[in-house]
């Protein structure tokens, strides 16, 4: 049984008469598609990255010295390791201010890269056992007990690469054995690459002379909000009263690196901006060949009957077909990119936080939208300029 | 069959002071079952004469009134119309399209129909088609594996295909050896007896005129029926 003869199976035979031309096109066409398909999924996963990790945290406010909020957002979504105090009396004072529910704090001590016998360079993070809510959440019930001094629980990262397993091991941190009783969970936060001890090791570790911060200070303040209360207003309320302090709110943290990443959005927009029109041209000229080419053939189908637009819906089907096809090798392209290079950035080292269906499903769609329609509008030209071709040019032989 | 008649049509090339006239104020009427041979040298005009009649091309002057009504009033789609559903084309040169195959290439026009018939009975209507130029066996060939004479039979099976009151045929035999000649004249004279489709046939072979109802010569533009 013959195939039937439709204007879709038109189009595809005249597309595979050149196969080479054809497979350039789209090949132009899958590699814009495919640029702009990592390009979203790399911005769209730094800020949802960002925006899961700051929604990890558990808090409402960061409270942080004044000056540090770049460094605190360093250290708790990119795994930085910084250190940065004020005194301890912010705690209480964050406390008092109205309209804050619950306050705990954390004293962030930095071990030495390379210290003999100790672990590698990481944040060590001491913090109130009482009053915690940032660290709690990440520990496995397994653990069944409050931490004593000397012993510790580590980020999942930290714990490979101290190489923790299922058993108790011993560490060293600033000089001193430190028991590693339990690991964290994985938050895709900066907790991943740190370790945590009681504040009450923090005495210790300071008289040790090996560890090295203000006494009686802590980093950063994790606050939450009475129910319905703006987060926003009481972060302004606790700068106004605390001078010494910045405070966050839980939906601005992050902003300085989306700040500083909007650079390079706009490079990628300018990128894909000047690839499209690169990829226009070239659909403009094979498209324009391809008219020329068969300007007979346009001639006999209009003498034997063929409308105007008889003939731009055959070459418009044409140009949607390597459109859709490139766009499509792009976006599978792109989305493997995403998922395969994306691990040897350094700004999605802590991101646990992947694309959801939706967000592929959205980028995908767009990447086909762009990538058929700059085909489209790259072979416009071409195709109104076949409307001219008079029936007549079939009776001038060849 | 409405009726189709050229009046006084003229047809110049070229800007004035050195323009040519292909058809000199020719006149002919061409009613359902009228068969007709133009006969001419090379140059003389009968093929634009032919285009004219067709609705392929405009001419100078004159008229070409199709059912009374001049076909060069008619916009673009509507001049599409006229050939999609009222004529048949045989032209002089090679002309299918080399993407399809023969079967595809007879489907074409019926492709352009304003009511497009149903695909099994297109499918049916091509291979008979095919059948009657006796190219059934290659329907599925491309026009590359097609000798030339088969080219102008399947051409000549398309003309065919949307059942057209009139065949407009640019020497239609000319690539076919005799006894395939004689097979397609026996069509044209069997479609033009039973189906009453007129023919407008142009040839140089004064033979080949003879079988034809009315006889008609051009010789430098100007026509004149014998």
């Amino acid at each position: 049984m013959a195939k039937e003869f439709t204007q879709l199976s038109h189009a595809v035979r005249n597309l595979r008469r050149r196969p080479t031309r054809t497979a350039i096109l789209v090949a132009a066409i899958g590699l814009l598609v495919s640029a702009l398909v990592f390009a979203l999924s790399f911005v769209r996963r730094v800020e949802s990255s960002i925006r899961t990790a700051s929604d990890r945290l558990g808090a409402d406010l960061l409270v942080v010295p004044t000056g540090s909020r770049g460094a605190a957002e360093d250290v708790l979504l990119d795994n930085a390791v910084k250190t940065f105090y004020m005194d301890r009396s912010v705690v209480e004072r964050v406390r008092a201010v109205k309209g804050v529910a619950r306050v705990t704090s954390q004293t962030y001590l930095a071990t030495l890269a390379g210290g003999c016998c100790d672990v590698p360079e990481t944040i060590v993070a001491a913090f109130d056992q009482e009053s915690d809510f940032v660290v709690a959440p990440w520990l496995p019930g397994k653990l069944g007990k409050k931490l004593e001094k000397g012993e510790a629980v580590v980020g999942s990262e930290s714990a490979f690469n101290i190489r923790v397993g299922l058993t108790q091991v011993d560490g060293r941190l600033f000089g001193k054995t430190f028991r590693i009783v339990g690991v964290l969970e994985k938050t895709g936060t900066g907790l991943d690459t740190a370790i945590f001890v009681d504040e009450k090791n923090v005495d210790e570790l300071l008289r040790s002379g090996t560890a090295r911060s203000p006494p009686g200070s802590v980093s950063v303040v994790f606050a939450k909000v009475d129910a319905g209360e703006d987060p926003a207003r009481v972060a302004g309320v606790i700068e106004d009263t605390i001078i010494e302090a910045d405070a966050v709110a839980r939906r601005d943290v992050g902003q300085t690196v989306l700040r500083a990443f909007g650079d390079v959005r706009r490079v990628f927009l300018v990128t894909f901006v000047l690839a499209s029109v690169l990829a226009a041209c070239l659909a403009w000229a094979v498209f324009s060949g391809v008219a020329h080419e068969r300007i007979r053939e346009i001639g006999l189908m209009r003498a034997i009957g063929a409308k105007e637009s008889h003939v731009v819906k055959l070459f418009l089907l044409e140009v949607v077909l390597v459109g859709a096809l490139g766009s499509l090798l792009g976006v599978l392209a792109g989305t493997g990119l995403s998922l395969v290079v994306v691990r040897g950035f350094d700004i999605l080292k802590a991101a646990s936080a992947g694309l959801g269906v939706a967000d592929r499903l959205a980028i995908g769609a767009l990447g086909l939208a762009l990538g058929t329609g700059i085909c489209v509008v790259g072979a416009l030209s071409p195709i109104r300029s076949t409307r001219k071709t008079e029936p007549l040019v079939v009776l001038k032989g060849d | 069959m409405p009726r189709l008649v050229a009046e006084a049509v003229t047809k110049t090339f070229g800007a004035d002071g050195t323009s040519v006239a292909a058809v000199q104020g020719a006149s002919l009427a061409i009613d359902r079952g009228d068969f007709v041979a133009i006969t001419g040298h090379s140059g003389s005009g009968k093929t634009t004469l032919l285009s004219m009649l067709g609705g392929l091309s405009r001419p100078s002057s004159g008229r070409v009134l199709f059912d009374g009504t001049d076909l060069y009033r008619f916009d673009g789609d509507a001049l599409s119309e006229y050939r999609c559903l009222n004529v048949g084309f045989v032209f002089q040169f090679a002309s299918l399209l080399s993407a399809l195959t023969a079967r595809e290439n007879l489907l074409l026009p019926a492709r352009f129909r304003p009511s497009p018939r149903g695909g099994a009975e297109l499918e049916a209507r091509a291979l008979e088609l095919l059948e009657l130029v006796g190219l059934r066996d290659r329907a599925d060939a491309y026009p590359f594996e097609l000798s030339g004479g088969q080219q102008r039979r399947v051409a000549i099976a398309r003309a065919f295909m949307n059942e057209p009151q009139l065949i407009l045929a640019d020497e239609p035999t000319g690539d076919l050896d005799e006894e395939t000649e004689a097979e397609v004249m026996k069509l044209f004279r069997a479609m033009n007896e039973q189906r009453g489709t007129a023919f407008v046939l142009v040839t140089h072979d004064t033979g080949l005129a003879r079988q034809a109802g009315r006889r008609a010569e051009m010789h430098r533009g100007v026509l004149r029926e014998l």
